[in-house]
């Protein structure tokens, strides 16, 4: 069947921000959803926002409360969000209260009065609040599987999209006949991970288009409901065609041993131990960037921004005039609870607000610990989806990771995400001539050849400054205890200016 | 708990174009006792009966302190206020307080109700709620932000 012809279905904002995107657009238009959960976990205020960011005089959204918390008590609760607008109470959005007709009568009977209702007012929204309540009405002559049917076929017929709120368990999702007459069914999570809440939706079903699988965050804050897509509100970006531009560290050797520097779109992990001047190099990197017209994000879990500029200060790096520029931003973010789609969201705020090309993680490590626990079992999928959104729209990320350093292994990170990376730069102490030096070395550059030296660095005033040319007189460098080969191409220098001997 | 000089001014000018409505329509009926059914009316609706019984009952308690002329007064099962129609039919409600006393105690109960709605909904919220049953009556000093926050 050609699309010629076909019905067009309108998709409603949902008011929720990162909603629409997880929905697929927004809300069809006219459909008949169900939002579930346990009580505490965010339905009423989903449903609260969807009708602020719909309804309007001309059609208005018919609230019906029903038993349960008293309309006063909601509206004295909801309106401290703040998306909550006073004004359009109650000509644009009207609160009905049915609990009297829920107490003395039946299920036909709150039909009828809704019915009355809907057809007085023409509302585009219809809400009621909570309809699991009247599953409790003796004697009622309607099963609440039909009150629903016959509620469902009614408000779409009078073209209203509508919202049924109801507390339900985890383990009544399955074979529940009421679900099925659904057209949207969303379930939102509360749930405890040690110390910390995570709240998370699910879009279970939703007809007539195609919404973002999985389980999503969201947060309750006092804008209301925020979620925060899987996807990164990414959807429908085009992905940027691999780019051939070099991205220099501002250290020519660095650059030089990484083909001419790292290739834009790229993800870098800088992994070693303690001390060895990751951050260092990274805020090279960054700073390198801003100097070529590159604006760049560093978002940092370990220490605050002001005294990561200050140590960029110290080497000879201004991080402070960028950032009153707008071409620098430093992201302290240490939230408690917090997701690493919260986490991607505050990023990719950062990076389209001030166009940015370089993005700076600093740590891993402090990433992960910065997260609820709830979150870090899902740490490396996370990352794996953030680092492939990210280098999608054309940023190149530096991550730095510390590494256990161990002079038997050679490991890239304790997170096994070494694939999840483009390039790899590995620092580490070797002992030599009794004295503990840093080396560093190219791993893995997958969109090119890079150099295979080690070569021998020291962090100085200026930062990462490396040193004379490769080591070649030393068998085992990346053990950390290498043997004297007695093999050398380097000649000698002062011992006031510590260099590989020959 | 005193009542705030705007809440009991704004009791007063509902009474006022009540009372004014009265003259015209239905005198037998005072204005007090249409003020609180208008409210009952519409507070029902989106409150519930009971939701708007529990309200007129702590408003007409916290009346019944500060005038004794509400202490026959009562709040039926079903919200509707008995007591008050029987004693008042017209009264000045444009006197200050120490003017007609029945019109006194109206103006306590419908400014404690108003009161309690500001309360638990803030200003703004029944400013607009107010607005539906009496568009021709100024809220605009219910429109304040601290409404929201009341």
């Amino acid at each position: 069947m050609s699309t010629q012809g076909r019905v067009t279905i309108n998709k409603l904002p949902t008011g929720v921000p990162g909603l629409d995107e997880i929905v697929g657009g927004g809300l069809p238009e006219f459909s008949f959803n169900i939002i579930a959960g346990a009580p505490g976990s965010g339905k009423t205020t989903l449903a609260h926002q969807f009708v602020f960011a719909n309804a309007t005089p001309e059609r208005p959204a018919l609230y019906f409360t029903v038993l349960g918390e008293s309309a006063i008590k909601m509206l004295r609760y909801q309106q401290q969000y703040k998306f909550f607008d006073p004004a359009k109470l109650p000509d644009a959005i009207r609160f009905i209260n049915l609990s009297q007709v829920v107490l003395e009568k039946d299920l036909g009977a709150v039909l009828e009065e809704i019915t009355k209702e809907v057809e007085k007012a023409n509302p585009a929204v219809v809400v009621v609040d909570s309809f699991r309540t009247m599953v409790r009405i003796p004697q009622s002559d309607m099963d609440l599987q039909s009150f629903i049917q016959r509620l469902a076929l009614f408000l779409a017929s009078w073209q209203a999209t509508t919202f049924l709120i109801g507390e339900y368990a985890e383990d009544e999702l399955r074979d529940n006949p009421i679900f099925t007459v659904a057209d949207g069914l969303f379930w939102l999570r509360q749930t405890a991970e040690r110390n910390s809440i995570v709240r998370k939706l699910q879009i279970v079903k939703l007809r007539g288009q195609a919404s973002v699988p999985g389980l999503h965050t969201f947060r309750i804050s006092d804008a209301g409901m925020q979620a925060f897509s899987r996807t990164f509100g990414l959807v429908g970006h085009v992905k940027e065609p691999p780019s051939h531009r070099r991205l220099s560290f501002g250290i020519p050797e660095l650059d030089s041993m990484l083909g001419g520097g790292v290739r834009e779109g790229d993800s870098v992990l800088v992994a070693g131990s303690s001390g060895t001047g990751k951050s260092v190099l990274a805020t090279q990197f960054i700073a390198e960037g801003i100097r070529q017209g590159e604006p760049g994000i560093v978002a940092v879990f370990e220490e605050r921004p002001q005294a990561y500029a200050e140590r960029a200060s110290s080497l000879g790096l201004d991080l402070e005039t960028p950032q009153k520029d707008g071409k620098l931003e430093i992201l302290y973010l240490r939230p408690l609870d917090l997701s690493v789609d919260e986490t991607m969201h505050s990023i990719l705020d950062a990076v389209q607000k001030i166009g940015a090309k370089r993005l700076v993680i600093d740590s891993l490590a402090g990433f992960e610990m910065a997260l609820s626990p709830g979150f870090r079992a899902d740490f490396r999928e996370s990352l794996y989806r953030m680092i492939f959104a990210l280098t999608g729209i054309g940023v190149t990320i530096l991550s730095t990771v510390e590494v256990d350093e161990s002079f038997t292994e050679f490991p890239f990170s304790t997170y096994s995400i070494s694939f999840l990376t483009d390039d790899i730069i590995r620092l580490r102490y070797v002992s030599i001539d009794g004295q503990l030096r840093k080396i560093m070395v190219v791993i893995k550059m997958r969109g090119g050849n890079h150099a295979k030296d080690i070569r021998e660095y020291e962090i100085t005033s200026k930062g990462v400054v490396i040193l004379g040319k490769r080591l070649t007189d030393y068998q085992g460098l990346i053990s950390g205890i290498p043997v004297h080969s007695g093999r050398s191409d380097q000649k000698e220098e002062p011992s006031d200016h510590p260099k590989i001997r020959a | 708990m005193t009542i705030p000089l705007e809440t009991r001014e704004l009791a007063r000018r509902l009474l006022i174009c009540e009372s004014d409505a009265c003259k015209s329509s239905e005198p037998e009926v005072s204005p007090t006792l249409r003020v609180y059914e208008k409210l009952r009316q519409s507070l029902g609706t989106f409150a519930g009966i009971a939701g708007f019984r529990s309200l007129a009952s702590r408003a007409l308690a916290l009346g019944k302190l500060e005038d004794l002329g509400l202490s026959e007064f009562r709040v039926t099962e079903d919200g509707r206020l008995l007591g008050l129609g029987e004693i008042e039919l017209q009264n000045d409600f444009d006197q200050g307080t120490g003017g007609d006393p029945a019109a006194e105690a109206g103006i306590i109960l419908i400014a404690r109700l108003l009161g309690l709605l500001h309360i638990f909904l803030g200003e703004a919220l029944t400013a607009s709620l107010l607005r539906v049953t009496w568009p021709g009556v100024a809220l605009d000093e219910c429109n304040s932000e601290k409404g929201r926050n009341a």
